[in-house]
């Protein structure tokens, strides 16, 4: 299965601290890799860090019996006094904004702000940005909670660009490692608004680099948002509503397709929610979310040449070729890697159950009779459970009515009256109101010239009629 | 006749080339003047001037600083004639000019003797103006001019008295003459008072001082390159060493500096002769020593090579072509292997008569030339030649191997601007490199380097380097990807992609294709570009057949075929206009854009693949739809067209062309015979001219095996309660896994109204009749549906601009339409499938090209 395994491909676009649960999940078992690799792998990168302690330790481990190496204990040292230097730089201009008057005086200016604790408190912008390096300081020796408080703080004082900016994604990564999810997501949400308006305000039209450097914030972006998409609560259906917007879907099929898996994945973990959007009882999907599936297997089928594995594999078996055999196959090889992906491990299960209504689904919709025991089989269940499971399907799904179980064959038949043609002209044109309606608004905020609106509004009145009469 | 007297008529310019003729003839000029009495001092003058060297004068200079118009255009006609005769012709203009003169003096003793004054005014008066270029080119006023002034003022003196005493008067006009003369008269020797006094003093020193003035002037021209006056220069013994064909002996390498700026200076003047200078220059070129003197004489040598071809002849002498061909690299290794020599185009302003070397410049000698567009230029008649000759002889063919050697010059010249590292002229370069090899099959481009890895001076780009030639193109195209220029950049790219599409690299060209936005802003771009835009597109259609990537072929061919023009936009021939005729330049032109046979992509075969492709796709829609209006949707027009004309014929005989190959095959498929399409489509010959024909024959069996299901499906399913899978194996020789796979997804995307019933293996249709009220209220919904969808699109293009509606309009939502919001919306193109994409680029680029013809032929008319 280590051939499936995203990790290598994965940590080049995470930050150092971001890498280590990675790490820690590749140690655990099932181990994909020899565990005394893993351990220095994750040694190597401690290195790297203010952790000692924790460098140490995995060193011993590794080393055992070894004598530590002294450069840890003068790092120590310095950066100890060091943490101390930057500390009692940052607490002054704490003190200041913590002071209640202050933060009363705070406004919405930052300029304004600047001048204002210049002149009263005698704070200037790199005293600020003491804090700035503080959070940074206290980040690389993993005191995460801390970073993003004086990231926070920072960022609502300074108008340094470049430092907001650094200081944003600072803040992000300590949020997730804090596992503040909703924080993040807030933090995930301006990071992209700021990635997404840059190259308008700073470069010029024709220099490729700005649309570069966009496009490797973008492809860190979704790297890091994995880990909140899969750890809030609502992020499989906002990982599918930012992933397939067209920009990042882009950035993914340009520079990073394995996060591919990750879609497919979401797209089917929030089969449910997508099938009945009223039952969730939440904001009200995107187009793109309920559409999801059916972007993802298209987007499975062109990216093919370059990146698959079990989990698109198996979306493509059953939505391109409907071939339930090889789709039952690939589910359970999907599942295992599932399982052992580090941000998927958690839905193993969930998976799994959605993949098979997904195959249930399409096999009744195709199929008139279906032998129980031969659909059980699909899903790989025992004919009993099978029976359970298909039972609860179809109360769930819309099949409702149009399926009977026979007990004396053990088959379902399923009789798919063909949608009659009032129907079918009424699903047509349900739309076709509210949509002129929005058209009416459309043109009424814009304030389009008179003449169209008027061409507008003699459509609009003219479906409506139309509308009107078919109905009844 | 005598000379003199042709002279005093008015058309002394038409007269004089005889003339020149005659006395450049030396000897031959005695008896053509027996009637002159001063003949003999003037034919003595003649014969010492002429024997006289000054072939390295250039007349040019004299000939501009010529006031008179009349003369000037003597001149020139003279200069131009006198580089045909190379140097002897040069001393006589001035010699001529004295001859006149005195035969002018000659001419009107006579006309007084018989008291002509008419003439003798006439006379006059031509003696003026010459005396007065004499005098404006400064030289001395001959002596016989002054004894000429004095001597007609006595005789008219004498005359007037005689006239006042005779009883016999003159007749008007001469008297009139008579009077005027006097006032002539007068007005020059006041001019001239100073002469005459001193002449009349003491006419033996007068006569002295001039001759003394005339034979200094004459050892100056060789200091000064040219020789204003040369008579008495050199002894006359040089005179046969000056004639023709023995000329080379008195080229020295001193000279060597005179000679190139004779031979520049004449150079693109009429009546040049073209091959006379090119041997004068290939001479110097052997005699040339020092390496200034070589790249010199090589820069001059080689333009007038280009310079031969005249504008008649359509392209360049091979034998020209290679000889040009060999300089450039003589220059080119001089070049390189002397880093103290650079040849750029622009410098300092240097003396080009004096020898040069680093000594004297101080380290680096700079020359004024230009090596890469030598190469531009020997690379475009290389292009010139094929398109002119006949494609199917062998001189085509012998011509073609010569792109050995190009590619060798190339190869060299930018080896060349590597070591100098000059990036414009490098970028130009390798942007020619890449233009040969980047649509050659493997072995071709190996050959090509393999004559390149031979020569001395090696770029650092090889084949031998990169391992293959996908990385040669590429690490060429990367260096040109980051030269600034955009257009060398943009030929590159397509270039780049087309190379991926020949080695069947489908997806990466195409993701390079739209990531390039190219499609966005070719139809603004040269026609040449525009051309290699539409190879490259039509390349990347034939990719994708090739890789049995049958729809994204189709939609990829389409753009191109429904122009109708694939010929013109190919730029493999000419279009034949129904409506509009070309006028001559526009033929010239677009003559001019043809592209060698050798670069050709065949059209038929493209044909084929693309009706084929289009068969595949649409005979199978063709069955799904059963109601006429539905049926006017159609993919592929040019297909459609073609199948309703085969079906209108009454009588179909063996199919011939590959259309009727093709079209047979379409309606065998549509009958559900997919045994005999397949068959039919496999026995056309073209496919014979694509690489690797029997994987792609095999891959079309294949594919009109599932096609040839879905339209029997399509077709027969009204027919039909139910239809076993295993019997539709049967008959299409599919297996049972494909065709249930096939008939699960017509189900599953609606196309088919059936079921499959899993325990028996069978389909079992579903079928509804729809009454004529039922059909109506469908299609009045649809088209409802459609209206709302209109209004949508155009209040967006009111509002939101071009940003489109739907999942665009997000992107619309950024209203400074800068570069992120075309991004965006190109690569949102790309989300979309190729499909989409392409065709709506596809067709905006036609539509540019025609807008251009359109232009161009606007601008003609006017």
């Amino acid at each position: 299965m280590a051939e499936h395994d995203l990790s290598k491909t994965i940590i080049p676009y995470l930050d150092r601290h971001l890498a280590f649960p990675l790490l820690a999940h590749l140690a655990e078992p099932p181990h994909l890799f020899p565990k005394e690799e893993v351990i220095v792998a994750q040694y190597e990168l401690a290195k790297g860090t203010n952790m000692f302690d924790y460098a140490v330790s995995l060193f011993e481990q590794i080393y055992a019996g070894k004598e530590v190496p002294k450069e840890f204990d003068e790092k120590r040292r310095d950066a100890v006094s060091r943490n101390e230097r930057l500390g009692q730089e940052a607490q002054a201009v704490l003190d200041v904004i913590e002071n209640p008057d202050v933060a009363q005086a705070l406004r919405q200016d930052k300029n304004q702000n600047l001048a204002y604790l210049k002149e009263h408190y005698n704070l200037t912008l790199e005293q600020i940005t003491a804090l700035y390096n503080f959070g940074q300081f206290q980040y690389s020796y993993g005191n995460y909670s801390g970073a993003a408080d004086y990231l926070y703080h920072f960022r609502v004082l300074s108008t340094d660009n470049e430092l907001n900016t650094s200081a944003q994604w600072g803040k992000f990564a300590s949020d997730i490692l804090t596992g503040s999810w909703d924080n993040a997501l807030e933090e995930l949400n301006t990071l992209k608004d700021i990635i997404d308006s840059r190259p308008a305000g700073i470069s010029g039209p024709n220099l490729p680099e700005p649309a570069l450097g966009q496009l490797h914030s973008r492809t860190w972006l979704v790297h890091w948002s994995l880990f909140v998409y899969f750890n809030h609560p609502q992020g499989r259906t906002t990982l599918l509503d930012t992933f397939l917007a067209p920009t990042y879907l882009n950035t993914i099929q340009t520079s990073c397709p394995w996060i591919l898996r990750y879609i497919t994945a979401a797209a089917v973990l929030s089969r449910k929610a997508a099938a009945s959007p009223t039952a969730a009882g939440s904001a009200p999907l995107s187009p793109r979310v309920r559409n999801a599936i059916r972007e993802v297997t298209k987007v499975i089928q062109t990216e093919e040449y370059q990146y698959s594995d079990p989990v698109t594999n198996f979306l493509k078996a059953l939505y391109v070729d409907f071939d339930f055999e090889e789709a039952q196959k690939e589910l359970g090889r999907a599942v295992e890697v599932v399982g052992n992906d580090f941000f998927l491990q958690e839905y193993k299960d969930e998976f799994l159950d959605n993949a098979r209504y997904l195959i249930s689904e399409a096999y009744c919709r195709i199929h008139r009779g279906v032998d129980i025991a031969n659909l059980s089989e699909r899903l790989n269940l025992s004919p009993e459970e099978g029976e359970k499971w298909i039972v609860n399907l179809i109360r769930e799904t819309r099949m409702g009515a149009d399926a009977k179980i026979d007990l004396e064959k053990n088959i379902i038949s399923i009789s798919r009256p063909p949608l009659p043609v009032y129907q079918s002209v009424i699903e047509k044109t349900r739309q076709l109101a509210v949509r002129t309606q929005a058209l009416g608004v459309a043109i009424a905020r814009t304030g389009v010239q008179p003449s169209t609106q008027h061409q507008q509004q003699a459509a609009q009145k003219d479906s409506a009629k139309e509308v009107g009469t078919v109905g009844a | 006749m005598s000379r003199f007297f042709r002279q005093a008529g008015d058309s002394d310019s038409d007269s004089s080339e005889s003339e020149d003729e005659l006395m450049s003839s030396g000897e031959d000029e005695a008896p053509s003047k027996p009637t002159t009495t001063a003949a003999k001092p003037a034919m003595s003058r003649f014969l010492r001037t002429a024997g006289s060297d000054s072939s390295d004068s250039s007349d040019s200079e004299e000939s501009e600083s010529e006031s008179d118009g009349s003369d000037k255009e003597d001149l020139s006609d003279e200069s131009s004639d006198e580089e045909d005769r190379g140097p002897i012709r040069i001393l006589s203009a001035v010699d001529k000019r004295l001859k006149e003169m005195e035969g002018t003096s000659k001419a009107m003793d006579n006309a007084m003797k018989i008291n002509d004054w008419l003439t003798t005014s006439t006379e006059f008066d031509k003696l003026v103006r010459l005396i007065q270029r004499q005098h404006n080119l400064s030289e001395p006023v001959p002596s016989h001019f002054i004894k000429t002034l004095i001597n007609l003022e006595t005789t008219i003196a004498n005359t007037l008295q005689k006239e006042k005493e005779a009883k016999k008067k003159m007749n008007a006009s001469n008297a009139k003459a008579l009077t005027a003369m006097k006032q002539k008269i007068k007005k020059s020797m006041k001019e001239y008072e100073s002469d005459i006094k001193k002449y009349q003093q003491d006419p033996e020193t007068f006569e002295r001082e001039y001759q003394a003035s005339i034979s200094q002037a004459a050892p100056q021209p060789a200091a000064v390159v040219r020789a204003p006056i040369a008579e008495g220069g050199a002894p006359v013994d040089d005179f046969t060493t000056v004639g023709r064909g023995g000329k080379s002996v008195q080229y020295t390498p001193e000279q060597i500096f005179k000679h190139l700026q004779a031979v520049q200076e004449a150079r693109g003047k009429k009546n040049t002769d073209r091959v006379e200078q090119i041997r004068i220059l290939e001479t110097l070129l052997e005699i040339a020593v020092t390496p200034y003197q070589r790249i010199r004489v090589l820069l001059a040598l080689i333009s007038s090579r280009f310079d031969y071809n005249s504008s008649v002849s359509t392209h360049m002498p091979v034998e020209l072509w290679l000889a040009a061909q060999r300089e450039v690299d003589q220059l080119v290794s001089i070049v390189a292997s002397d880093p103290n020599y650079s040849v750029q185009e622009i410098t300092d302003d240097y003396d080009e008569s004096v020898e040069r070397s680093p000594a004297t410049e101080g380290g680096v000698v700079r020359i004024r030339g230009s090596i890469i567009s030598f190469v531009d230029r020997l690379d475009d008649e290389f292009t010139r030649s094929l398109q002119n000759i006949d494609p199917h002889g062998t001189e085509y063919v012998d011509r073609l191997k010569d792109e050995k050697v190009l590619y060798c010059t190339i190869c060299r010249a930018q080896a060349f601007y590597e070591k100098t590292s000059q990036g414009g002229p490098l970028g130009r370069v390798i942007m020619r490199r890449l233009e040969h090899i980047y649509s050659k099959p493997d072995p071709v481009v190996q050959a090509l380097e393999s004559a390149a890895e031979a020569s001395d001076v090696k770029s650092t780009m090889t084949l031998s380097k990169e391992a293959s030639t996908t990385a040669l193109v590429h690490s060429l195209c990367v260096h040109l990807y980051k030269s600034g220029d955009t257009l060398l950049r943009t030929r590159a790219m397509l270039s780049h992609i087309y190379h991926h599409a020949l080695h069947n690299d489908f997806y990466t060209a195409r993701d390079m294709l739209l990531m390039s936005h190219l499609q966005e802003s070719i139809h603004s771009a040269d026609v040449a570009t525009q051309i290699l835009y539409n190879r490259t597109v039509v390349q990347l259609g034939l990719c994708a057949f090739r890789s049995g990537l049958i729809k994204e072929a189709q939609s990829i061919l389409q753009d191109i075929f429904t122009t109708q023009r694939v010929k013109e936009l190919l730029a493999q021939g000419v279009h034949q206009q129904r409506f509009q005729t070309m006028t001559p330049e526009q033929e010239k032109a677009e003559k001019q854009r043809q592209l060698p046979f050798h670069m050709h992509i065949n059209t038929e075969l493209l044909e084929a693949a693309f009706l084929v492709s289009s068969m595949l796709v649409e005979i199978p829609l063709l069955a799904s739809i059963d109601s006429e209006d539905l049926k006017r949707k159609t993919i592929s027009k040019p297909f459609r067209r073609l199948l309703d004309f085969a079906d209108r014929q009454v009588f179909t005989g063996p199919p011939e062309s590959t259309r009727d190959h093709i079209m047979q095959a379409s309606k065998a498929l549509q009958d559900g015979e997919w045994e005999k399409c397949r068959d039919l489509i496999q026995s056309i010959k073209i496919w014979s001219l694509m690489p690797e024909a029997a994987t792609v024959k095999e891959m079309l069996g294949k594919r009109i095996q599932e096609q040839g299901l879905r339209t029997y499906l399509f077709t027969y399913a009204p027919h039909y309660s139910s239809l076993s899978l295993s019997l539709l194996s049967r008959t299409f020789s599919l297996p049972l896994r494909t065709v249930s796979s096939i008939v699960s997804k017509m189900i599953w995307s609606e196309e088919l109204s059936a079921s499959l019933d899993q325990s028996d293996g069978v389909v079992v249709f579903q079928r509804i009749e729809l009454s004529r009220a039922q059909q109506l209220s469908q299609t009045l919904s649809d088209k409802l549906a459609t209206l709302v969808e209109q209004n949508e699109k155009a209040l967006d293009a009111k509002t939101g601009g071009p940003g489109g509606w739907g999942e665009r309009a997000d992107g619309g939502k950024n209203e400074k339409r800068n570069e992120q919001a075309q991004e965006r919306r190109g690569r949102g193109e790309r989300t979309r499938g190729l499909r989409g994409g392409l065709r709506g680029r596809g067709a905006r680029f036609s539509q540019g090209l025609g807008n251009q013809m359109l232009g161009q032929a606007e601008l003609t008319a006017q």
